[in-house]
This record gives C-alpha cells, sequence and structure tokens, in this order.
C-alpha cells in the first residue's frame, strides 16, 4: 500500500534527459532525507530530553552517558542538522542558477524561500536546548543580532519573554522546534512537491 | 512518448540512490563526529567572544562592523525572494545552468553566496578576544 501511495506522489512516465544527475544533483531530494532523518532521531531524543532549565542539561548528560546509543543519536541529530542546513542552501543557489525560481514555478521559489528561513530557524531553536554554554551564548547572541532588525525588539519579546535560557524561554524554543516549525516544514515540502508535479516537474520550462 | 521513460523503475532508481547515499554518509559522518557537550549554562559565566551559531555567523560578523548592515541582509533576502517578478530578468525557455542571458544574475548570486562563506570563515577562525582579528595558525 506504501509503494502505491509512494508511486501517485511521481508522474507515471518523465522525459530521461530530465533525470540528468548534472541538472539538480538530488539536492531538494537529499535535503528532504535529511530532513527525515531529523524527524526520525529527534523522535527517539524527546524520550529523554526534558525541557526545564534545570533538568535539560542533565537530561543530556544521562542521554550521552547511561543511555545505549544516546551519544551516537545526537551526533546524528545535529550533524543531520547541519547537512539539511546546507542541502537546502545549496539546492536554491541551484534554483537560482538555473533559472528554475522564474514563471510559472515563482509560486513555488516562494515556497522554497519560506522552507529555507524555515530550517534556519528551526536550527536556530534546536541550538538552545541542551543548554550547555555553547547553546546559551550562541541563542544570545542570536536575540542580540535579532534586536538589530526591524521589529526585531518585538521578536524577542515573543520568544524570549524571561530571559534566554529561562522557563518561558526554553518551553516556547521547545514547542516550536519540535511541533510548530516541523509542521509546517513537512506541509511546505508536501506543497512544493505538489507544485513540481503541478508545473510539469523540473524540466523542461513550459 | 519517444525520449520517455517509466518513472518506476528508472526514475525511482535514482531516489533510491540519492536517498540511500545521504543515509549512508550521514549515519557514517555521525560515528566520526561526536556533537559537542561544554559545561552546563550559566549566565555568569560570559566566554570571550562570544559566537553565534555557524549559519549566523556571517550576519554577526557584518553587523559587526556596522549595525546598519542588519537592512543589507533583509534587502538581499527580499530581493531573492521577489526574483520572479522582476521584469528585467529572462524567462528562461529551457533550463540550463549559469545560462549567457541570466549572466548578471549568476555573478551577483555567486558574490553573495562567496560573501557569506568568507563572512562566516573570518567569523568562525579569525575573531578571538573581543572580537579582535586573531590567527588561527
Amino acid at each position: 500500500m506504501f509503494k502505491d501511495f509512494f508511486k501517485h506522489l511521481f508522474p507515471r512516465v518523465v522525459l530521461k534527459k530530465n533525470l540528468r544527475i548534472s541538472y539538480t544533483f538530488c539536492l531538494g531530494g537529499m535535503a528532504f532525507t535529511t530532513f527525515m532523518v531529523l524527524v526520525a532521531t529527534g523522535i527517539l531524543l524527546l524520550f529523554y530530553y526534558r525541557p526545564s532549565p534545570r533538568e535539560a542539561f542533565d537530561s543530556i548528560l544521562f542521554l550521552e552517558t547511561s543511555v545505549f546509543g544516546g551519544r551516537y543519536v545526537r551526533s546524528l541529530h545535529r550533524l543531520a542538522s547541519h547537512g539539511f542546513l546546507l542541502l537546502i542552501f545549496l539546492h536554491t543557489l541551484r534554483v537560482i542558477l538555473t533559472g528554475a525560481y522564474a514563471k510559472p514555478r515563482q509560486r513555488n521559489w516562494v515556497i522554497g524561500f519560506s522552507l529555507l528561513c524555515l530550517a534556519i530557524f528551526e536550527a536556530y531553536t534546536g541550538y538552545l536546548l541542551p543548554l550547555d554554554q555553547l547553546a546559551l551564548w550562541a541563542t544570545q547572541t542570536g536575540m542580540k543580532l535579532l534586536e538589530t532588525a526591524p521589529l526585531g525588539n518585538m521578536a524577542k519579546g515573543i520568544l524570549v519573554p524571561d530571559g534566554v535560557g529561562e522557563t518561558l524561554s526554553l518551553i516556547r524554543f521547545y514547542a516550536l522546534h519540535i511541533i510548530v516549525v516541523p509542521t509546517l516544514t513537512l506541509f511546505l515540502s508536501l506543497l512544493h512537491f505538489y507544485h513540481i508535479r503541478k508545473n510539469k516537474g523540473v524540466l523542461p520550462y513550459l | 512518448m519517444r525520449g520517455y521513460v517509466k518513472s518506476s523503475p528508472v526514475f525511482f532508481r535514482l531516489v533510491k540512490r540519492s536517498l540511500a547515499l545521504t543515509v549512508c554518509v550521514l549515519l557514517a559522518l555521525a560515528a566520526l563526529i561526536p556533537a559537542p557537550l561544554q559545561e552546563q549554562a550559566s549566565i555568569g559565566n560570559v566566554p570571550n567572544p562570544v559566537k553565534s551559531a555557524w549559519f549566523l555567523l556571517w550576519i554577526q560578523e557584518l553587523v559587526s562592523y556596522d549595525k546598519t548592515l542588519i537592512y543589507g541582509v533583509i534587502g538581499i533576502a527580499l530581493i531573492f525572494l521577489f526574483l520572479p517578478w522582476f521584469g528585467f530578468l529572462p524567462v528562461p525557455e529551457r533550463g540550463r545552468w549559469c545560462a549567457r542571458e541570466r549572466l548578471p544574475l549568476t555573478i551577483f548570486t555567486l558574490a553573495i553566496f562567496l560573501a557569506i562563506v568568507l563572512l562566516t570563515i573570518v567569523a568562525l577562525f579569525f575573531r578571538g578576544e573581543n572580537w579582535n582579528f586573531v590567527s588561527p595558525f
């Protein structure tokens, strides 16, 4: 059943020359694969992570030292997040350099651009969660950067109503990281795939 | 239907291979590169220099020269977002890497890409105490 569903996401036939690897380098597909790895490892990490300022760091320490494979799963999650950012960035670059952003694909370009922004925001919200020195000060600096932007203070007030790493900010980053942003990313990814089919694939132009 | 092939198995083979390659590379690298974990966060223990996440370092480097440069970052993001609606850019007739008719856009995009990479490298390796330039060697 799963195989049949998967098949229906793709057209029945494709132009052979469209499958040239040198055109897309499969960057978008690889980015989505990495996102799936992030979801899978993220779900595993949820079994041990405790989103409170007092317990967050200890829960990571426990995961790393006392849980079989815990350190590896965390490393895989972190590495996949780097990979996701790099691949989605390179995919965006590919779309610009091949002219695939242009009409009639403008709607899909905006969806893809939103996905890039969401990937950055997702990585940023995840950065705080271990609550070690690296997490705290990288997030703190991120907030200082946000303050320099227009409406930055308002956005900071929403994200960090108390202080970076304190109860409310940690729970907000956690909720954004595990539910809100991944759900939006998945929804926009599916919409992105739908539009690729609607626009009759990546090549040729209509 | 000349020139066409069935998605199953030709296209699916490509999808499966790229999926397998991505997963294998991630699994292997995760075994070689462990995620860092420093000491517990303490608001009283301020590191010097304080650096943002690696993917935001280029913006940190930029605003360290002048805070108003953040408007440049926002401006460039908006330019790229509204790219399809710029009437002076020709609509490509077929997909091609760095086509001659889009040369100015290609140069602009690659320049921005290189600037982001360079600023990230500078902030990552060449910034020390009090955000002063240091040699990484």
